[in-house]
């Protein structure tokens, strides 16, 4: 499949999954993005992974707060973080963590900003099963995770009717950039 | 329908359906036959090796810090949770979902010790919350209602709640992160164990699986031997059927896979509780290839009228029948194996390709050799059917009586009170005066059709036999104008219903019987699916003799016999202006899952109507018929009658064509007692109508 066309699965299943999608151009252009998005919706708290927060060094109106303990994060109203790789097939946002504040970063607030390169979309999941084995595997981690998010969290436990935002996020906003990002 | 709950049976259907067309969007552009075939062969070689998986598991998983515990049954792992939650100082335990907490009864134990379990997956919570266990393995609070659902949280917290799903889920998550918040422990389940990397794997759609496993100091993974796989690979394969096969997602909302503990310790308990003596027994061993999908539940006819509180010890439906003989005793899995309808439509959606209906047939006879046999299917299958004469005189005898017992259309009067149940939602047939041998010695007497192109003998069933000749009669007719000489197989059970009801032996005897008085031909026609199941292939494994696989190959049910060697001619034998009247098809449970011949008979039927089927929605939904299983639970077999007869009469069809005589009972029946003016046909009738001349 070319690059172009993966890229548009990739977002056809996100949409399908329940995400919402931006496409930019430059890292900038997304950069400039969320701080406009964050400022009209008046959110103010956000924590973010650190290769995420790089990209606002130097932007104004936006600044991070950091997290110490687990309940900090129980403090804030948005999560920023950059994925590894996307999976067309599915939609699916990909992470290799290194520990647990990252997951926690696009686990608890309620909403979840992730940031995605173009050129790290991957037709299926099984295209990158080496590089999962090989995270998995490193023992000079504390403890290596994968994990895959796709849509908002969900449940249809009660009367077999979807609801979003269970545990996790209830709205998730993906920002493709052109390229490869981190 | 007294015992049965309509709100439940109304949610249950909505889900079946809803679940089979997103299922099928799921599996778009994969094949789920290869997908399945793969990951049983990937179960079957890890379990083959399972200590040397596990060992390595284990080792890798020590690499990264996780301790590894054993416990070789329940008490044992509920101990080791209780010396962990001691060992650092918790009271209270937070829970993702994990059926193998269900299985060993963590939350009953660890409350007796004073520790508070608490569940975060919102079924399970609100489950817990209402002193219930879970009705279903993936979606466990399935069987309440949103109103009883506020109910439960309006009493929990001791203020009313409105009665709106998204203000529910509100509350269970500020809840629910409270309690994760200040929980010392967390407890997962895992859906894989890699033992290439010591990795567990998690997959949830609520998130709660990442917040228990991560926010709490101290990560307890629970898990049964049998979830080990050799690599990421595998774990993959089997995330590629899970989600779809389970809820018809391509994917859950969360997987995670966690590798080492993330701030104190993690402690992986692996639980045998019997996986070790279920992976001696070479028939039953293939259960361990089960992945907790849950498609036999949502795909079984029984599950989806009576719900999981009825249909399950602790594990439900189908494969929890057969896990709950082994794990919790075989005593505790004896009502569970009488429900089963022996559909097979199960084994049809396995993720695992486990034979679950015939491995129920097989625990039906361990039921019957260990616990005894019930003494009213003693009397019917070693006593009357094992006696080929006492059988057949008993027929003749209800036949002679047929005038004073019956109406005049073929349906037995009114039945007397305490067999009411058995009839008040079908009329049930009078035997017929003369039985299909009978007639056939009459009608076609026995001699030589000239030039013949074969011998062919017809083995109608017991039901044909004595309560459906004309069914015989008709297919004699069809065959014959083929060119073909027909005879009658004498009048002898196959031994089905014995087989069916865990008596092997009874089974065994009757079907040698019967072969060994079978003449030479080149074919055996038969009418009944389950008949036919007996000479293909049950037949052959009960025996294993060469004449039993001599027959084996030489048995066809009519349509496919039509169909597979006889196309060219049929197309000869019917007009070729098109029928007037409008054609449904229902497809019988053993006809379609276990003979595959549902098409042949559409496609044989189309060809003599001259036009298309009217299909009428869900044609494969089981009638309720199922042999004794409508004796011995009339109300579920209604239950399911009922929604049978609604989609035929919605197809807007005049005839109703089927290829089973059991489902041409209970449809006429159903018919006769609403009446409808439905004709249904076997598919021999049809086609006999339709015959030039």
């Amino acid at each position: 499949m070319v690059r172009s066309e993966l890229v548009k699965l990739f977002i056809r299943k996100a949409i399908a999954s329940g995400a919402e999608v931006d496409r930019f151009s430059t890292e900038r252009e997304a950069a400039d993005f969320v701080v406009a998005f964050l400022k009209e919706k008046g959110i103010e708290r956000i924590i973010a992974a650190q290769d995420s927060q790089l990209l606002f060094k130097d932007k104004k109106g936006v600044s991070f707060f950091e997290a110490r303990a687990s309940e900090d994060f129980l403090q804030a109203e948005a999560g920023l973080v950059m994925a590894d790789y996307g999976v067309a097939e599915t939609g699916t946002l990909v992470r290799l963590d290194e520990n647990d504040k990252e997951k926690m970063t696009w686990t608890l607030p309620p909403l979840c900003l992730c940031l995605l390169g173009t050129e790290r979309i991957v037709p299926s999941l099984e295209d990158i099963s080496e590089v999962f084995s090989k995270h998995l595997s490193q023992i000079e981690i504390p403890s290596p995770q994968v994990s895959l998010v796709t849509g908002p969290s969900r449940t249809a436990d009660i009367e077999n009717e979807l609801s979003i935002g269970v545990h996790g996020p209830s709205c998730l906003k993906i920002l493709v950039v052109e390229g490869k990002t981190k | 329908m007294s015992k049965l709950d309509s709100h439940l049976a109304k949610v249950l259907k909505d889900f079946s359906i809803s679940y089979l067309s997103k299922r099928q969007n799921a599996f778009e552009c994969l094949d789920f036959e290869a997908l399945r075939a793969q990951l049983a062969e990937v179960k079957d070689r890890t379990i083959g090796q399972l200590q040397k998986y596990l060992k390595q598991f284990e080792e890798q998983a020590r690499k990264h810090g996780s301790q590894v515990l054993h416990a070789r049954d329940g008490e044992e792992a509920n101990r080791l949770i209780l010396d962990i939650l001691k060992k650092h100082g918790a009271r209270k335990l937070v829970k993702g979902k994990s059926m193998v907490s269900e299985e060993i009864e963590l939350n009953e134990f660890l409350t007796k010790q004073g520790i508070e379990p608490r569940e975060t997956d919102l079924g399970e919570w609100i489950v817990q919350l209402d002193r219930e266990r879970p009705t279903h393995m993936v979606m466990p609070a399935i069987h309440l209602t949103r109103k009883e659902v506020a109910g439960i949280f309006s009493r929990y917290l001791g203020k009313e709640v409105p009665e709106e799903i998204p203000a529910l889920v509100r509350i269970a998550r500020e809840e629910l992160r409270r309690e994760i918040f200040s929980a010392p422990a967390g407890l997962s389940g895992a859906n894989a164990l890699i033992a290439e990397n010591g990795a567990i794997m998690l997959v949830t759609n609520e998130g709660n699986g990442r917040l228990v496993s991560t926010i709490p100091p101290v990560h307890i993974v629970l898990a049964s031997i049998e979830k080990v796989l050799p690599s990421t690979q595998d774990a993959l394969l089997l995330l590629k059927l899970l989600p779809r096969n389970a809820t018809g997602q391509a994917i859950t909302s969360y997987v995670s896979f966690i590798a080492g503990p993330h701030k104190e310790a993690q402690y992986i308990i692996l639980l045998d509780n019997h996986r070790s003596r279920i992976l001696a027994d070479q028939k039953f061993k293939e259960i361990l290839r089960c992945i907790k999908c849950s498609a036999c539940l949502n795909v079984c006819p029984v599950y989806k009228t009576l719900g999981g509180k009825e249909f399950s010890h602790i594990y439900m439906g189908g494969i929890g029948t057969l896990l709950t003989a082994w794990i919790h005793g075989l005593r505790q899995s004896k009502k569970l194996a009488g429900l089963c309808l022996g559909c097979h439509r199960c084994e049809e959606y396995c993720a695992a390709k486990i034979k679950i209906a015939d491995l129920i047939l097989a625990l039906r006879e361990r039921l019957n050799e260990e616990l005894g046999k019930p003494f009213w299917k003693r009397l019917a299958f070693e006593g009357v059917m094992g006696h080929s004469k006492f059988h057949r005189n008993a027929f003749l005898l209800a036949g002679k009586a047929t005038s004073i017992i019956s109406e005049r259309d073929g349906f037995l009067r009114n039945l007397p009170l305490f067999l009411k149940k058995y009839d008040r939602f079908r009329s049930l047939p009078a035997p017929a005066s003369k039985s299909l041998s009978q007639l056939f010695k009459k009608s076609f007497p026995r001699e030589k059709v000239k030039k013949a192109r074969g011998k062919i003998i017809l083995y109608p069933g017991c039901l044909v036999e004595h309560f459906y000749p004309q069914i015989g009669l008709a297919a004699s007719k069809v065959l014959r104008a083929l060119g073909y000489q027909v005879e009658s197989a004498p009048a002898l059970c196959c031994g089905f219903p014995s087989a069916n009801g865990g008596f092997n032996s009874a089974s065994r005897r009757a079907y040698k019987k019967l072969i060994t008085k079978l003449d030479d031909s080149n074919y055996i026609i038969t009418l009944c699916p389950t008949c036919a199941t007996m000479f293909t292939q049950i037949g052959p494994k009960l025996l294993d003799s060469e004449q039993a696989e001599d027959l084996a190959k030489k048995a066809f049910p009519f349509s496919r016999f039509l169909l597979e060697k006889e196309k060219q001619k049929c197309s000869d034998l019917f007009p070729s202006e098109a029928s007037a009247r409008c054609v449904t098809y229902h497809e019988s449970c053993h006809h379609n899952y276990i003979l595959k011949a549902s098409d042949a008979s559409k496609k044989i039927i189309q060809m003599a109507v001259g036009k298309e089927i009217l299909e009428m929605k869900d044609p494969e939904s089981c009638c309720g018929f199922a042999g004794s299983f409508s004796v011995d639970h009339p109300e579920i077999s209604e239950a399911l009658l009922e929604e049978k007869l609604a989609l035929i009469k919605n197809s807007g069809a005049e005839i109703v064509a089927l290829d089973c005589p059991g489902c041409l009972l209970q449809i006429r029946g159903g018919c006769h007692r609403k009446g409808y003016p439905i004709a249904v046909k076997h598919t021999a009738e049809l086609l006999a109508e339709r015959l030039k001349n």
